[in-house]
């Protein structure tokens, strides 16, 4: 027969309703026990943690319950001279947390308790000649960067300082044969790359030069039989995906490409009764990043219990309507 | 965080477990605490080096401790004679390896690596690619080990031949062979590049390239048949020749468009025809007042698209209220591109392969749609009958898709819509009763006088339906419209029937609206209509009917 279809098979006593109590909290609850193995051993990405943590209270309108103050202190002392911030106190800057920071103190309206002109430089000087943004210092050049560069500079209303037209053209340089983007030019296509280059191009006004017809398919085909999705072909799905690929259907305005009611059965049943929060796939130990991306791409979806949310920066619309930010996205 | 299956396990189980992870807690928060200090106090020595050692090797995306050992390289390196430094990137490559092999989708990792290669007095880019092979045998779809391939086959020189020949063994040998495929997508358009449109012989070449890649992705699916990368990769093949040519101006489009009268060039502004289309292949000027205000001599005008280095002619013949100059769809082969003898010959010889496959597989969804690209590359309106029965089969047996391919099925109706009236040379535009659900191609129907799109399954007149600037009449009865935004300015439109949508104003009788001004029975209705978002449509038009069967 040749190659099965990667896939999970769900079983029937999986969760089916929506548990937002049980998942607020857990994400209240998490981080709190200071000593936890896997919560000291993922310090290296804490900003971003707190961002999935803080995003998806506040989708699910319990923002309150975290702790304002502490998180903000936090902040200010990841942010180090040259402008860039890092995950935690004692590490370095990198602009995938410069982006985390940018967006936690955008949800809590503070964005001036840290230096945003020096931030601004950060970002501007990680631009290189071809375009592309390197993550540090140390010069890994990857499209997620560009995505983090234009977001934040997006979110301090500073896009201006970059070269837009290199910077795009790079982007694109990363478009391939089945419409997708990669990683650096020549790189195959990977639905989290997508999400971050189709993102960059709708916060830069560039979305126009998407083939989206060619994208939506090669997207739409990432729906496996279970209903999940998968980050590109042959590989099991997994609920971030449900993120990477929904909200790049979005932006590209081909959502209705996808089943819905087979992807929310999916989202449903990776959730963890016992502990609140979502899994990668039905069974499988939660996390709070798969935990915002459950949420967020149920958001998507349309369910009502859940605040909207904006596909480009996944970060609650009301939020993005109270900084005056609406990137396009295609209809 | 991925793939971490939750594990039932007694109360004993659960404090042995407990106990074990507090022990490795501990020695890991004692040995990061070390290093973190050392670090500030500005200690590049053997040690750092040997304590990042021990943490990396089990925690490769702590970045931060990469730096620090870029750092102490770096330094150790300026007291180091070129042998030396040598074999401090040497033993460093060896470690790398280590880690890889305990993680190898480690960003971190990859990097270091890579820059490790950048300080070498002397890369040794053979063994290099020999890691590559050996990572890529373990894990074909490993994107980083893709990446560093690339840049280890730029740096050593590797030609594009060597490496088209690697894809064909792990083609040959393997299944999942996605990033194989993907790769050769781009070694093709450096070994064969795009041909300069004068030069027939280079065209040859190219094609005689393609039409071997047709043979290799024929083989892979026709062996596997659900191996869907090989489908995906001969859809991008079979629109290989296709010229899309996108008008796309940029933001500032009156730099890019020049129009000159009768030898003079005119100080125009051009607009696109709807504020939300600011990238769109329909631009509009108004000629100065009084330009071509004497009808009874020949005008002719000329517009230039200054960015492609084109221009197109067009002369308003005498007493002529109307002309144009447009490049035929026929012609242009706009929706298929031109096929050589060979190549339709190849590609008929492919539909049967696969019409035979379908026999054998008929729940095939990747044969299916093939069959119905190829029916479309050879004879699109020739094949529109058996087309739109295959479609129907696909949305059967794939449902999951069956919105994408009923829209795919719109988009091939409208297109073989567009090619049938150029061929008759008409204006009207007819496509009732026909299960569309969505618009395209709209850009081509500027010339368009009536259209009929009723009894399908619409869902909007999107901002693009603005560029239909000649239109005079619209029937979309039937549909389940809930948006006009694209009845936005079209200054000839006169007659619009919207019956039976879900146009948003609350309606409850029905009528007609010939002057806005005085029928009184209108008047209530008109009232509450002034105040929707369509008052200034419903102003414009001679005869209206949008009122009855309006769903809320």
């Amino acid at each position: 027969m040749g190659t099965q279809v990667k896939d999970v098979v769900i079983k029937p006593e999986a969760p089916n309703t929506l548990l937002l109590d049980k998942h607020a909290d857990y994400i209240a609850a998490y981080g709190s026990k200071k000593d936890d193995y896997e919560y000291t051993l993922s310090e290296y990405l804490r900003m971003s943690g707190i961002y999935w943590g803080l995003t998806v209270m506040d989708l699910m309108g319990q923002l309150s319950r975290m702790n304002r103050e502490e998180i903000i202190e936090f902040i200010k002392s990841c942010q180090h001279d040259c402008g860039g911030i890092s995950a935690s106190t004692g590490h370095d800057p990198h602009l995938l947390y410069t982006l985390s920071a940018v967006q936690i103190l955008s949800l809590y309206d503070s964005i001036n308790v840290i230096d945003v002109d020096k931030v601004v430089d950060y970002v501007k000087g990680l631009q290189q000649e071809d375009g592309s943004f390197a993550g540090d210092k140390w010069g890994e050049i990857d499209t997620r960067f560009s995505f983090c560069a234009v977001a934040t500079l997006a979110l301090l209303g500073k896009l201006d300082v970059i070269n837009m037209d290199k910077a795009v053209g790079f982007v694109l340089s990363c478009m391939n044969f089945d419409g997708g983007f990669g990683c650096r030019p020549g790189s195959e296509s990977h639905a989290g790359q997508i999400y971050c280059c189709t993102g960059f191009l709708s916060i830069t006004g560039q979305l126009h030069q998407v083939n989206a017809d060619l994208l939506g398919w090669w997207l739409c085909e990432r729906q496996l039989p279970s209903g999940g999705l998968n980050g590109r072909p042959e590989k099991l799905p997994d609920v971030c995906y449900s993120w990477w690929v929904l909200a790049s259907l979005k932006i590209i305005g081909r959502i209705h490409w996808i089943d819905k009611a087979k992807l929310r059965s999916f989202i449903l049943a990776c959730q963890d009764e016992e502990t609140g929060g979502f899994a990668d796939r039905p069974g499988d130990m939660v996390d709070p990043f798969h935990t915002l991306f459950g949420v967020a791409g149920l958001s998507l979806l349309g369910d009502e219990q859940i605040k909207p949310v904006n596909p480009v920066f996944c970060m609650p619309e009301d939020v993005l309507q109270r900084i005056g930010l609406q990137p396009d996205l295609l209809n | 965080m991925h793939g971490r299956v939750k594990v039932k396990s007694t109360a004993q189980q659960e404090e042995e477990k407990r106990k074990e992870r507090e022990k490795k807690l501990k020695a890991f928060v004692s040995a990061r605490d070390a290093v973190l200090r050392k670090r500030s106090a500005g200690e590049h020595d053997e040690e750092a080096l040997q304590l990042t050692q021990q943490l990396l090797s089990s925690n490769p995306d702590f970045a931060t401790l990469w730096n620090y050992r870029r750092e102490v390289l770096l330094q150790l390196e300026t007291s180091r004679e070129k042998d030396e430094v040598q074999k401090l990137y040497e033993s460093e490559l060896h470690f790398i390896e280590a880690c890889l092999k305990v993680n190898p989708k480690s960003y971190g990792c990859w990097h270091h690596r890579s820059w490790v290669n950048t300080r070498l007095p002397q890369p040794d880019w053979t063994r290099e690619l020999g890691l590559c092979d050996r990572c890529l045998s373990l894990d074909e779809r490993n994107f980083h080990c893709w990446d560093y391939r690339r840049v280890v086959v730029k740096e050593s020189g590797v030609s594009v031949e060597q490496e088209l020949q690697f894809t064909d063994r792990l083609i040959g040998s393997n299944f999942s062979n996605y990033s194989s495929w993907h790769y050769r997508s781009t070694l093709l358009p450096q070994l064969h590049p795009q041909p300069a449109p004068d030069s027939i012989h280079s065209h040859r070449v190219c094609e005689e390239q393609l039409l071997k890649e047709y043979e290799l992705a024929h083989n892979a699916f026709f062996t596997d048949p659900n191996d869907q990368s090989a489908w995906f990769y001969y859809r991008w093949l079979l629109g290989r020749g296709v010229c899309v040519c996108s008008l796309c101006l940029s933001q500032a489009q009156s730099e890019g468009l020049m129009l000159v009268l009768d030898g003079q060039p005119q100080q125009v502004e051009w607009r696109s025809t709807h504020p939300r289309l600011r990238h769109s292949p329909v631009w509009l000027c108004d000629l100065p007042p009084g330009s071509v205000s004497d009808i009874s001599n020949e005008h002719n005008l000329t517009v230039h698209w200054t960015e492609k280095y084109t221009h197109r002619d067009c002369a308003l013949y005498t007493g002529c209220a109307e002309s144009w100059c447009r490049d035929s769809a026929t012609d242009q082969e706009l929706f298929r591109s031109e096929l050589s003898v060979e190549k339709s010959s190849v590609l008929q010889a492919e539909l049967q392969s696969c019409n035979q496959l379908l026999e054998l597989e008929p729940q095939n969804k990747w044969c299916l749609l093939t069959i119905i690209l190829l029916m479309r590359a050879l004879d699109p309106l020739g094949h529109e009958k058996e087309t739109l029965a295959h479609f129907q089969t696909l949305k059967e047996v794939d449902p999951m898709r069956s919105s994408y391919y009923s829209d795919l099925c719109s988009k091939f109706l409208i297109e073989n819509t567009i090619l049938k009236m150029e061929y008759a040379e008409v204006r009207v535009f007819s496509l009732s009763n026909k299960n569309l659900t969505t618009l395209c191609h709209l850009d081509q129907l500027l010339l368009v006088t009536h259209i009929n799109l009723s009894s399908n399954q619409l869902l909007r007149l999107p901002p693009q339906f603005a560029m239909l600037q000649c239109l005079e009449v619209l029937e979309a009865d039937d549909n389940a419209i809930e948006s006009l935004e694209g009845l936005y300015h079209l200054p000839k439109l006169e007659e619009v029937s919207l019956r039976n949508n879900r146009i948003l104003f609350a309606i409850q009788s029905k009528c007609f609206i010939r002057n806005p001004f005085s029928a009184f029975r209108a008047s209530a209705w008109f009232d509450l209509v002034s105040r929707s978002q369509y008052s200034s449509l419903i102003n414009s038009y001679r005869l209206c009917r949008i009122m009855e069967g309006q769903q809320i």
